[in-house]
């Protein structure tokens, strides 16, 4: 073991570390309420949609989960800034990220309703529920019981790829590291510190859908099985 | 069976005595003299740092340092021997004695100084910040609201950093080939940098048409040569302040980097 270890010269630049966490939540955060809303929309649509809806919805849905995440970005940041639609670099990133995982959210969220049986929505019909009853009471929040593991993943697994956008120039945790690394050159103490804050924010975004769901699936919080 | 043991062994010590005095005897020859009794100059020169010197589509040796290489030989009415370096080993083939001087985006520095000795300035490195001709742009001040690309953790990136009044918006990417594509879909409008690299981005999106507007930082570039040779100092630096003059140098830098010459190389003493 040659190397010397210097963690005091990385952890010097605390308040641009903290900056770049900073970036990160929001942009998770953000990512994360739209995405769902974007998710269980299409969802819906895509399994009780008119056949044109559903048509589009599944074109969306293919589109964006058949090309690469960076390849979105670029084209959000850049290929529509060259036909003169110039987003800020943050927005255009964000929107890259939303419209991403929006895309894999309506699949999870399709899978729970399509795992809601048959039987269930009958006897919502025979108790006279309206649809929107229906669909908010029978449908959308079992089905989001049964997908919450892989809905949960999938949202911290987005909090990791963000750090892609660092290539647009988009200045959250991994781009801000870089610049660090740059500057000190003590790359593997930075590539160590990144790591341990990626993996405390994970953690803190998984404690934030546990609470979530507890929220969420009174059921669940009740009687402490899954459904 | 010791005799002849010994007898090796004093050989080779004497053989690493000679060796040791040899190598240690101050060279009192003038390189100079004998550049000019060879009539041959070998010049060492970095060809992959477009767009200094480069191996062009012919397969020969073009760029700016190169026209300074051939002027040089020129001048002198010397045969030029071009030596292709890389930048690790530039100094290292100039105390060996492979080439007699370097004329390789060599930078004046002290750390440089100890090892060889520089001529007077003839060039420079600069760090700019670049934009559209168009675009009114002159100070610090001017960037302050746009938005200014730079290649993350580069030099460039650095200056710019530490010069940029607050207000100026810095976009950082990884490479520069992103910066570049930032810059030429609009999402960035100017671009800190070397002048080498608007020149290159000019050459192939000509509509885009950019120039150094303010200048970061300048390094300025000597001709290298090895320590103690007086003569051939007083005669590349009576070459440099000829070529100044006449505007020789200028026009070739001008040509490569569409600037003139900083003011640290042509009044540098």
């Amino acid at each position: 073991m040659t190397y010397n270890f210097d963690f005091g010269a990385v952890l010097a630049y605390w308040p641009l570390l903290l900056e770049g966490v900073w970036t990160t939540l929001r942009l998770t955060l953000f990512a994360t309420v739209f995405g769902i809303l974007i998710g269980a929309f299409c969802a819906i649509t895509r399994t009780d949609g008119p056949a044109g809806a559903r048509w589009v919805v599944s074109l969306y849905v293919e589109f964006i989960r058949n090309t690469p995440l960076l390849v979105q970005s670029y084209f959000l940041i850049f290929g529509i800034a060259s036909m003169g639609i110039r987003l800020p670099i943050l927005l255009g990133a964000t929107l890259a990220l939303t419209v991403n995982i929006g895309a894999y959210t309506t699949e999870i969220v399709r899978a729970g309703i399509e795992s809601i049986h048959r039987g269930q929505l009958e006897a919502a019909t025979c108790l006279g529920l309206s649809r929107t009853q229906t669909y908010l009471h029978v449908i959308i929040r079992p089905a989001l019981e049964r997908v919450y593991p892989a809905l949960s993943s999938q949202y911290v697994l987005l909090m990791l790829a963000s750090s892609i956008v660092s290539s647009v120039g988009v200045e959250e945790l991994f781009g801000i590291s870089n610049r660090i690394q740059s500057e000190t050159y003590r790359n593997f103490e930075i590539f160590v510190v990144l790591g341990i804050i990626y993996l405390l924010l994970a953690v803190v975004v998984r404690a934030g859908f546990t609470l979530l769901g507890l929220a969420m699936f009174p059921r669940r919080r009740r009687l402490g099985t899954p459904l | 069976m010791r005799t002849p043991f010994r007898l090796v062994t004093s050989i080779a010590t004497g053989a690493i005595a000679v060796c040791v005095c040899l190598a240690a005897a101050p060279s009192r020859a003038d390189l100079f003299a004998d550049i000019k009794a060879r009539g041959r100059i070998p010049i060492s020169i970095d060809p992959a740092a477009p767009p200094y010197s480069i191996v062009d589509e012919k397969g020969e040796y073009a760029g700016s340092e190169v026209e300074i290489a051939k002027k040089l030989a020129k001048d002198w009415s010397l045969q030029l021997e071009l030596i292709p370096t890389t930048p690790a080993n530039r100094i290292p083939h100039l105390i060996a004695g492979r080439s007699d001087v370097v004329i390789s985006t060599l930078s004046i520095t002290d750390e440089r100084k100890k090892v060889i000795d520089f001529s007077k300035p003839y060039g420079a490195i600069q760090i700019v910040v670049g934009a559209p001709k168009a675009a009114p742009v002159s100070t610090l001040a001017d960037l302050i609201g746009k938005r200014v690309a730079v290649t993350r953790g580069s030099t460039n990136d650095a200056e710019i950093t530490k010069s940029a009044l607050p207000g100026t918006e810095i976009v950082r990417f990884q490479d520069d080939a992103t910066s570049i594509t930032a810059l030429l879909s609009g999402q960035a409008s100017c671009y800190a940098t070397a002048p080498a690299l608007l020149t290159t981005v000019n050459k192939k999106n000509p509509a885009i048409a950019l120039e150094p507007k303010i200048v970061l930082k300048t390094n300025v570039t000597g001709v290298g040569f090895k320590k103690g040779e007086g003569a051939l100092e007083a005669k590349i630096n009576q070459w440099i302040d000829k070529s100044l003059q006449d505007g020789s140098l200028n026009a070739i830098y001008k040509s490569y980097f569409g600037i003139e010459l900083p003011p640290e190389v042509t009044s540098a003493k």
